[in-house]
């Protein structure tokens, strides 16, 4: 697995494990001689006596328990400690840059490479669009010291035998550091694109991203495989879905949660970065071995769940799995509403969560133009409040009206699509704006799909009124030629008809079924139409109006007489 | 062909998924399918298309030949999910989008159509084996879950199957026995859908038990 041949072809590398970080890597405080030395060593020692007596305490307070694997206190420090002194002091402007925290905590080299891990995070919310070629880079290399360090165990701490270390971190920290590594690499992809989309704009970025290393795809997926290769999180998962022991199979690294759970969130990591790069088949089959039905104890992370519902959901509608993308939003979505404690919006992860939130009603309110189905009540209700003028637009008769409005849900709800080559395009070619490709391709995907279905709400809302009509008087409501509305009822018939699963693991499996709410068949020139009806509830009205009243009759019974 | 099946899988495990060196074992691999009608491997494929993907290459034979195997495999959605990994420079292709439009006549069921498209470029799936009759298979599987009773001349116009030729009517024939359908005459009947397709009524159910805590009884 780790063995270490390079295949270097056209400025994509395929890399093995560990060659990769290190290559092309300055060690810090290299070619600092003479003179200037002195001169920044004074200038430094001022920068660093700015720093706040608090945020000083603090960072020992944090060395010492991330030194002392406290993780109750490192939950803590991480969930409200920075945030709070990042409100306090940090407002404007980034924590204070690394080489001056250095000496306050020593040079402890494991706390330097966690704090530049959050320093660059909170670099990245604050000022993100305009960071530049390098500093994305330091940010990268800083995360193949903390992989190599997890995965190697050898980051200059003396040991000399690999094996798993005693490092211990909370859940939420350690997905946030798989999170925000794929956001990342998006990010300087992106960022990538936009420097040769105009070569003449920045020579020197040009220049020095051409020539980059850094952020490369075979990277990020080789340390997601590497991490869920060596926690063996897939077998974990098969043996605890048939109800046995995963502790069995785990091996030395999966037994300790920091790798358990790392295997975990990378199974994730892939799944979305699946979805960016369109090979929505893939990012299913990543997450075959779990099953989602069964209550999980390996992700009580909530930004987690959302995450890797969006995306199987975004996938299962790609696929055309109406009915199954259908139920991954509104599982989702319930649990958003059930637990609104826990969205409230304090910090940017917060926010990307409520901005998920407000995508996938929107993606729900595509499935469900496009397939009909009764759902959850409340989040029946939501999606009423959040997006009917969008229903009732996707639903128009008029073609390009529906069209666009299909366009422009799409373009909101759907995540940002990557390019995964890094190969520096050619003079001839550059009128592409490398960005937006990959969306235009998936854009046009999905619109060809809608624009294949387009006639069909038309047909159901006409089937909806008969119990049987016959070919000819449906051919004439529509203004079509007989021969033709044989084909859109083929038509219909084929595109309500999807794979839906139906139990245990392995999100790809299922049978085709139709369980749209209006079906009918042919026989011969008339049409039989069966339609669902669902009668008014009436047990919940009941129940609300009993307790009403039992509280006045309570409350009236206490009033003095 | 299963334990080529396996072979292939094996060397895309993981990480090795991405290696370049898999191109041309796979390239071989289509070629393979292409042969045998029975043979399609739509995950060695999309790995295929995602190697061409990563390393910005193309492959248009190739690529012809794998989205013309995932038409045989409709209704599955696996055309899409090809064209969601080639390009759009490489979709204007002139060989790329006649096979789209075959592609999106038989999305929208527009049998009579694909089959007329179809003869225009019956060069493309020359070297497709049984490739007619894997869309057939589709057409046929359509038509049950729609049909009840069907006249026979809509059936074989539906099938390219014309009843005016000796040939095309033992072809009718063979696709009405494969499906076990009736042939009496005029209609074929297809099959029985009066007890699966019936209207729904969906009633809320109460149980006096889940309200007896409410009443207090």
């Amino acid at each position: 697995m780790y063995h270490s041949e390079d295949f270097v072809e056209d400025g994509l590398s395929y890399h093995a494990y560990d060659s990769v970080y290190l290559k092309g890597r300055q060690p810090p405080g290299a070619g600092m001689e003479g003179n200037a030395n002195y001169e920044n060593e004074i200038a430094r020692q001022h920068l660093a006596s700015m720093i706040p007596k608090e945020v000083i305490e603090f960072l020992l307070y944090f060395q010492k328990a991330i030194n002392e694997n406290n993780v109750p206190e490192l939950q803590i420090i991480y969930e409200s400690g920075f945030d709070k002194l990042s409100e306090e002091f940090f407002r404007q402007e980034s924590w204070p840059e690394p080489d001056l925290v250095a000496p306050i905590v020593e040079n402890d080299k494991i706390f330097l490479i966690l704090y530049k891990e959050l320093y660059y995070r909170y670099l990245y919310s604050k000022v993100g669009k305009s960071m530049i070629g390098q500093q994305r880079e330091e940010s990268y290399y800083n995360y193949c010291d903390i992989f190599n360090y997890i995965l190697a165990g050898d980051y200059e701490t003396g040991s000399a035998s690999p094996g798993p270390v005693s490092l211990q971190l909370p859940n939420q920290w350690l997905w946030d550091i798989i999170d925000e590594f794929i956001y990342q690499y998006q990010a300087f992809n992106q960022y990538r694109c936009r420097v040769f989309n105009q070569p003449g704009k920045n020579e020197a970025e040009f220049a020095y991203l051409s020539e980059s290393p850094a952020w490369n795809v075979m990277s990020v997926l080789n340390v997601l495989h590497s991490l869920i290769d060596v926690s063996n999180i897939n077998r974990q998962l098969e043996i605890y879905n048939s109800g046995g022991d995963p502790e069995s199979v785990a091996g030395d690294y999966g037994l300790i949660p920091l790798y358990k759970n790392l295997g975990y969130f990378s199974l994730i990591g892939l799944l979305r970065l699946q979805c960016l790069f369109g090979d929505y088949y893939q990012a299913i089959k990543v997450l075959d071995s779990v099953d989602f039905n069964k209550k999980s104890t390996y992700s009580r992370v909530a930004a987690c769940q959302v995450t890797t519902y969006y995306y199987v959901g975004f996938a299962y509608m790609m696929m055309r799995r109406y009915q199954d993308a259908i139920r991954s939003f509104c599982n989702i979505l319930l649990f958003i509403q059930r637990h609104k404690h826990m969205f409230q919006a304090r910090n940017y992860q917060q926010d990307m969560m409520l901005k998920m939130n407000d995508q996938m009603y929107n993606l729900l309110a595509i499935c469900l133009v496009l397939h009909p189905m009764p759902i959850d009540e409340s989040v029946d209700s939501q999606l009423q409040e959040k997006c009917s003028d969008k229903i009732r637009k996707m639903q128009s008769r008029d073609f390009n009206e529906a069209s666009v409005e299909f366009e422009h849900s799409f373009a909101f709800a759907c995540p940002k699509f990557l390019r995964p080559s890094c190969a520096v395009p050619e003079p001839g070619t550059r009128g592409i704006d490398l960005n937006r490709e990959p969306y235009n391709l998936q854009l046009k995907v999905f619109q060809e799909e809608v624009n294949q279905q387009y006639i069909l709400p038309t047909i159901r809302s006409y089937l909806k009124l008969y119990t049987s009509m016959s070919m000819g008087k449906l051919a004439d409501f529509l203004n079509v030629s007989e021969d033709d509305l044989k084909s859109h009822l083929l038509c219909y018939k084929h595109k309500i008809n999807n794979r839906v699963w139906l139990k245990g693991a392995g999100g790809l499996s299922g049978e085709f079924q139709s369980n749209s709410e209006l079906d009918f068949f042919i026989d011969n020139d008339m049409i039989h139409i069966a339609d669902t009806k669902v009668s008014r509830r009436y047990g919940d009205y009941f129940i609300h109006q009993i307790n009403k009243f039992t509280e006045l009759h309570n409350t009236l019974k206490q009033l003095p007489k | 062909m299963e334990s080529k099946k396996k072979q292939i899988a094996k060397q895309l495990v993981g990480i090795e998924r991405y290696n370049p060196d898999n191109i041309e074992p796979l390239v071989s691999y289509v070629d393979f399918q292409a042969r045998e009608p029975a043979a399609y491997d739509v995950e060695a494929n999309l790995a295929l298309l995602k190697l061409l993907q990563f390393n910005g290459m193309s492959k248009p034979d190739t690529q012809r030949k794998i989205l013309l195997k995932s038409l045989t495999a409709l209704p599955a959605s696996d055309f899409t999910l090809c064209k969601c990994l080639i390009d759009e420079t490489t979709q204007h292709h002139t060989v790329v989008a006649r096979i789209l439009k075959l592609h999106d006549d038989l999305e929208t069921c527009n049998f009579i159509g694909f089959w007329l498209s179809l003869r225009d470029c019956a060069e493309l799936v020359a070297d497709i084996v049984g490739f007619e009759d894997s869309i057939r298979r589709f057409i046929c599987r359509v038509i049950s879950i729609t049909y009840q009773t069907i006249d026979k001349v809509t059936l074989s116009e539906l099938l390219n199957t014309p009843v005016d030729t000796a040939q095309g009517v033992a072809n009718l024939g063979y696709w009405i026995d494969r499906y076990r359908w009736t042939d009496s005459d005029r209609h074929v009947l297809v099959s029985n859908h009066d007890d699966s397709i019936k209207t729904k009524n969906i009633v809320e159910k109460i149980s006096f038990e889940s309200v007896m805590g409410l009443m207090k009884l």
